[in-house]
């Protein structure tokens, strides 16, 4: 690999359109957050500036663990994804599948305007992809197994658009599985009920709701401006605020906002929070000693031991269990030999 | 800019190079390296014997089409299997023949070559794929009486299109057959045919240079087509380009090597349609003329271990790619049936009858194929039987009965129905089948088509982000 493939390699999200971190998108997010510090928070340019590129922000521990992460996880990518199971493995079986079912009729809405179907997939897909987002989202909170690996990212103390990379490779591979299984299940539907007119409408090669989603500041969920919209939009959307709260450790925001862009979710299954203009939020995990989030080793191998003393405690307990019955069947067992004789 | 020159150059020359190469470099001729000659031949190819096999199975292909109900049954039949049989006369030939555009040379099978007949050679072990349970040449017989007692070589009630089941299996259990599982394999062992003797008493030519040769004829590739796009063999071969095929400029095409016929002519289909990723054509033709050069480099010894060896490699290269189009073949047409089976469904009336009768010639072309198939060397053992099942003796028809099997009395049986959509999936797992067991890669009218290109425009990684 010589060394403008190594670039290549290591930077190509940030000219890839399909990547949050596209620099097209970073661009406006800067836009986007000096009119909302300049107009709404009614700083001073010099104020603005600085808030946006904060060193304390951009080069704290937690950030450069962040970028070390970022380089090091593309590594794992690179060798994990090939083993995952593709969409059109997933698609292919779907779709043969739908054939296998009588009552299922081919090309049934094969008749909808094209534009009428390209519509319909374009917001299905967005809507299955974000809800599906939002479940797996609540498991890896949910359910200690996935949050000790989930703890990775909410290790941050500061945020940054890379936090977004922040990730431990098993929560990639999750996240990978998910996004394969949602397009997997959406795109043989149509294609079994719509026909070949299936398409979807884009903006540079991206399903044009994505790229609305990351045009206007998907990039300032994980920084420090708070940019909140508002109530009823907040019920609908989530805000870059919102986010910031999901990742507070005060005590009324755990637990809130696991939406990626729609708050439907959230408000739907009782875990909205609005945003609360009450100043800066605390970024971390309360439990976490300080100091921790900027080691990269610990990043890495902690939610492995953390994974492994699960098991372990489960294993045990079941044994232990098991144990306490073959001594219950045991102790039964004597005591009717016990009356037999008596 | 120098070094955009100099490619530029290096790139015209290169053409300019393989140019000539093309043009001088065609199967044939080749010279007498039969040691001990004295005659005065001075070229050892010679396959005008394949030529007339191509040419009784396209004049059969054409006589299957002319019954007319039942009324010249007989005779048509006796028609028939005078060009599978092969007859003392002369026969004319009834395809190809010329066109405005397209001068044949040969008219009647005798300005080929006399004697001649397809079974003879036509494939004769097990054919599980066809009801009866018959013998590969029983199969083929049994389509030759039902094509002449049949309208216009088609059968509504079945949906058999014999002429293409004919053509097709023919295609398989004649030239594959012969090719891979006699030519490119019993007589390329030391014992049979030495290139030290000649092929039989009293020929200028050697055992191997002949046996080689004989298989390059079954392949049915114009002798100059070394190098041609496959666009061009094409057009040959569909009588469009009498430029490219007159090799001679007699202003004839002579079919003895100036003509594509049916295996290479499906190589060149695969090769500029689908994914246009493959190169059949000119694989299996580099293969056979490597193949010739060897031998004739032999100057007429026995060839050593090692040569065997080098040539049998060719022929290995031949066999699978051989098999390939085969393949390739079937998973085309099944998607030709999916597509069908969609348009049929939207139908009725007049529109619905025609529809069927070309989903019936696809489905004849791709059961043609499916037979071919397995009719050559290798026993494909599961795949066959998978493969069958999944085909059918018969195709779905209008009622949605099929072809379960065959009665005593040689009628076909069709107890059974099967929904449209279930058979479209049946025509989808073969041609995932063919991916998986053949590789093949040009997927012409692929079924999943489709999904592959959305998911590809969606490319999962975008959506790995996770907050």
């Amino acid at each position: 690999m010589d060394d403008i493939n190594l670039i290549d390699f290591f930077l190509s999200d940030f000219i890839n359109p399909k990547k949050r971190v596209f620099s097209g998108y970073l661009i406006l997010s800067i836009v986007l957050a000096a009119l909302w510090l300049l107009f709404i928070k009614q700083q001073s340019f010099r104020g603005a500036l600085k808030k946006i590129f904060d060193k304390k922000i951009l080069w704290s521990g937690s950030a450069k663990a962040d970028y070390k992460l970022f380089l090091v996880n593309r590594i794992f990518t690179f060798f994990i994804s090939p083993l995952l199971i593709s969409q059109v493995a997933i698609s292919t079986a779907i779709y043969l599948f739908l054939h296998s079912v009588d009552i299922f009729n081919q090309n049934l809405f094969a008749n909808t305007p094209t534009s009428v179907i390209i519509t319909l997939f374009t917001i299905t897909l967005f809507v299955v992809d974000d809800f599906t987002k939002y479940i797996v989202h609540r498991w890896m909170h949910k359910i200690p197994l996935l949050w000790a690996i989930h703890k990775v990212h909410h290790s941050a103390k500061t945020m940054t658009p890379i936090t977004v990379y922040r990730v431990h490779p098993l929560e990639g591979v999750l996240f990978s599985l998910r996004s394969v299984f949602a397009q997997g299940l959406v795109i043989p539907s149509f294609l079994f009920f719509f026909g070949n007119a299936v398409d979807l409408y884009t903006i540079v090669g991206v399903n044009i709701l994505v790229f609305f989603f990351h045009a206007t500041g998907s990039n300032l969920r994980h920084s420090h401006i708070d940019i909140a919209y508002w109530k009823w939009l907040e019920h609908i959307l989530i805000s870059p605020s919102q986010h910031q709260v999901h990742h507070s450790i005060a005590d009324a925001h755990y637990d809130k906002n696991f939406g990626a862009a729609l708050a439907i979710w959230d408000w739907v299954f009782g875990s909205l929070h609005l945003s609360e203009n009450k100043g800066d939020v605390v970024f971390g995990l309360d439990t976490y000693e300080s100091g921790k989030e900027g080691k990269i080793k610990d990043l890495y191998l902690d939610p492995i031991y953390e994974i492994a003393r699960i098991i372990k405690i489960f294993a045990v307990r079941i044994v232990s269990q098991a144990l306490n019955r073959l001594l219950l069947i045991k102790n039964l067992f004597l005591a009717q030999i016990k009356k037999n004789r008596s | 800019m120098i070094m955009k020159r100099l490619k530029a150059t290096t790139a015209i020359v290169a053409i300019a190079l393989s140019g000539t190469m093309a043009l001088s470099d065609g199967y044939g001729p080749f010279p007498v390296t039969l040691q001990g000659y004295s005659g005065d031949k001075t070229n050892t190819v010679s396959y005008s014997g394949q030529i007339a096999r191509h040419v009784l199975e396209q004049s059969l292909k054409k006589l299957a089409g002319k019954g007319n109900g039942g009324g010249n049954a007989v005779d048509l039949e006796a028609q028939m299997l005078s060009y599978f049989n092969g007859s003392d006369e002369d026969l004319p030939i009834i395809a190809p023949k010329s066109k405005d555009g397209f001068k044949i040379k040969q008219t009647s099978l005798h300005q080929i070559s006399k004697g001649k007949n397809i079974s003879g050679k036509f494939y004769d072990g097990a054919m599980p794929a066809w009801p009866g349970n018959m013998s590969g040449k029983d199969a083929a017989y049994n389509m030759i009486a039902m094509a002449a007692k049949s309208n216009k070589g088609f059968d509504a009630d079945t949906g058999y299109d014999w002429a293409q089941l004919i053509s097709k299996y023919t295609m398989g259990a004649m030239a594959y057959n012969q090719a891979v599982d006699n030519y490119l394999d019993e007589k390329l062992s030391a014992e049979k045919k030495p290139n030290n003797k000649p092929y039989k008493d009293g020929v200028h030519y050697t055992g191997k240079e002949h046996s080689w040769d004989e298989a390059f004829g079954y392949w049915g590739a114009a002798a100059h087509q070394h190098g041609f796009n496959p666009n061009k063999v094409y057009e040959i071969a569909k009588m469009k380009n009498q430029g490219a095929a007159d090799k001679n400029g007699d202003g004839m095409v002579d079919l003895k090597s100036e003509y594509v016929f049916g295996p290479c002519y499906y190589a060149a289909a695969f090769d500029r349609s689908g994914t246009k990723s493959t190169n059949y054509t000119n694989t299996l033709f580099d293969a056979f003329l490597d193949g010739r050069k060897l031998i004739t480099a032999a100057a007429g010894d026995a060839l050593s271990d090692s040569e065997r060896s080098q040539l049998k490699g060719y022929a290995a290269t031949i066999e699978e790619n051989w098999e390939k189009v085969l393949a390739e073949a079937v998973f085309k047409y099944a998607g030709s049936v999916y597509k069908d089976i969609n348009k049929m469904k939207d139908l009725s009336g007049d529109d619905l009858n025609k529809a069927y009768r070309a989903y019936a010639k696809h489905w004849g072309e791709l059961k043609g194929f499916a037979m071919a198939m397995q009719s050559g060397k290798s026993n494909l053992g599961a795949t066959a039987t998978k493969m069958n099942e999944l085909m059918g003796f018969g195709p779905v028809t209008l009622n949605n009965s099929y072809v379960t099997g065959m009665d005593s009395n040689g009628n076909f049986v069709m107890d059974r129905k099967r929904s449209w959509s279930d058979y479209q999936l049946h025509m989808l797992k073969i041609q995932q089948m063919m991916v998986d067991q053949f590789s093949v890669k040009a997927r012409v009218n692929d079924g999943l088509n489709d999904l592959q290109a959305l998911t590809d425009k969606l490319d999962s990684a975008s959506s790995a982000e996770t907050d």
